[in-house]
């Protein structure tokens, strides 16, 4: 049963070909790559067929890839004790909703991240899926296949705005009533557009627009503390123990 | 309510027994207080709260409960439903979309009534201050009376919080304005 990676790829190459691209395994679990077109196709294969035999859908998850690879801080030199970091930030999260980030040159923006569990052979596997439209983007539902994962779609559609068609009940699961925007996408601004407060008047909690400005909390390294003193501290207080120690032994060398 | 003292705090404390050494009527079995004091006693001694934990700091105050601390010593009983409260302890994160029924539950709470906002999140945000869901300070919805610091703050500052409005409560006046 403990095949390794590089067989379980080759099992999979075998059994479809170019539908699906064998990604890179990491901590042990294999990645498929599989279009939309043959998602369900694939995915159905994986759970009844006796190889693969994928009983459980144990998570799935939207993906943005909205400013991949960019960093948030630019960093500096490190010292043991921590980074140097600059207070300007250039990555998601500090800007407001006019400010907002516009997608640069990514391709398939949008995607999906199941994972699978098989008990009969003790074995999980990861899959993906890229929307290929980015202003809709559409993955098929797998709530037919595996009905665990009708609420994470649904939490997939409220948080990044993945529509998943053929799901039974698409709605938001976890944002506000009446919520507008998906807060995991990366042009979404962190603070938000609505901030609630008790309308005395009104009797009611009211909504507004939002009055802060948005503001990242970034940790910084103070280069002149007492910390980067110490060296020098040190190496006096060494110097003058040796001039010392040095002096005690000339002095006795006279004794004796 | 006003927030006038017509007593000054120390003599309130043992209200059963005002003057105690001075007073003859005491001799004959009897007692004289003011009303005021007496429903702050009343008031005091029977602060029962609205459960309300919403994060974390729920599972402090559920320790303030619990029988190292034990509430019950104050009168502090925790109840299930607004009706039978008088005090709404805000134990963790308040989002926008709680925000409503928050309102609701101390809408449906019989006066007087006060509310303790418990920790960094219920006073003012906390770590989640720019955060796009959550309320930044559980003050914008109800009137707040006492606010504990800390992220959870300990059971034990829960309870001096507690204390701390029980001192409050006796400088209220009811009947004299």
């Amino acid at each position: 049963m403990s095949a390794t990676p590089k067989a379980i790829s080759e099992m999979f190459r075998d059994r479809f070909g170019d539908r699906v691209a064998v990604g890179e395994t990491f901590s042990g679990i294999v990645t498929l790559e599989v279009d939309t077109d043959a998602w369900l196709e694939v995915c159905r294969a994986l759970r009844d067929e006796e190889d693969f035999s994928y009983e459980q859908l144990t998570d799935l998850c939207g993906l943005d890839y909205l400013s991949y690879g960019q960093s948030e801080w630019d960093t500096t030199d490190a010292s043991t004790d921590g980074f140097g970091r600059a207070v300007e930030g250039m990555g998601p999260g500090r800007f407001d909703w006019a400010g907002r980030p516009e997608a640069r040159n990514v391709k398939q923006r949008f995607g999906v991240v199941v994972h699978l569990l098989s008990f009969r052979h003790n074995r999980r596997l990861r899959i993906r899926c890229h929307a290929p439209d980015e202003g809709m983007p559409i993955v098929p539902s797998l709530v037919e296949i595996w009905s665990s994962a009708n609420w994470y779609e649904r939490e997939a559609f409220d948080l990044f705005g993945i529509i998943f068609e053929g799901h039974p009940d698409l709605r938001r699961i976890m944002t506000d009533y009446g919520f507008t925007g998906h807060p995991f996408r990366k042009d979404f601004p962190l603070i938000g557009n609505v901030e609630v407060r008790y309308d005395s008047q009104k009797k009611r909690v009211v909504y507004e627009p939002v009055q802060i400005e948005p503001r990242v909390g970034v940790p910084r390294v103070l280069r002149d503390d007492s910390r980067y003193k110490t060296d020098e501290v040190d190496q006096a207080a060494d110097a003058r123990a040796e001039q010392i120690a040095a002096e005690d032994t000339a002095a006795n060398g006279r004794k004796s | 309510m006003g927030m006038i003292n017509p007593v000054p705090l120390d003599s309130v404390d043992d209200i059963l027994r005002p003057n105690a050494d001075a007073n003859p009527l005491l001799d004959r079995g009897m007692v004289t207080t003011s009303l005021d004091a007496l429903l702050n006693w009343a008031r005091t001694g029977s602060m029962w709260p609205m459960t309300f934990g919403l994060a974390c700091c729920a599972v402090e105050m559920m320790q303030a409960g619990a029988a190292r601390y034990d509430l019950d010593r104050f009168g502090v009983i925790f109840r299930p439903s607004p009706r039978q409260s008088d005090v709404m302890i805000v134990a963790g994160t308040l989002t926008n979309k709680m925000a409503p029924a928050f309102r609701k539950v101390y809408d449906q709470m019989s006066n007087p009534k006060w509310v303790i906002s418990m920790g960094s999140c219920a006073n003012g945000g906390g770590y989640y201050h720019y955060a796009y869901s959550v309320t930044r300070g559980c003050d914008r919805v109800v009137p707040v009376d006492v606010y504990v610091p800390g992220c959870p703050p300990t059971a034990e500052a829960l309870i001096y919080g507690i204390l701390q409005l029980q001192a409050k409560i006796r400088r209220e006046t009811t009947i004299a304005r």
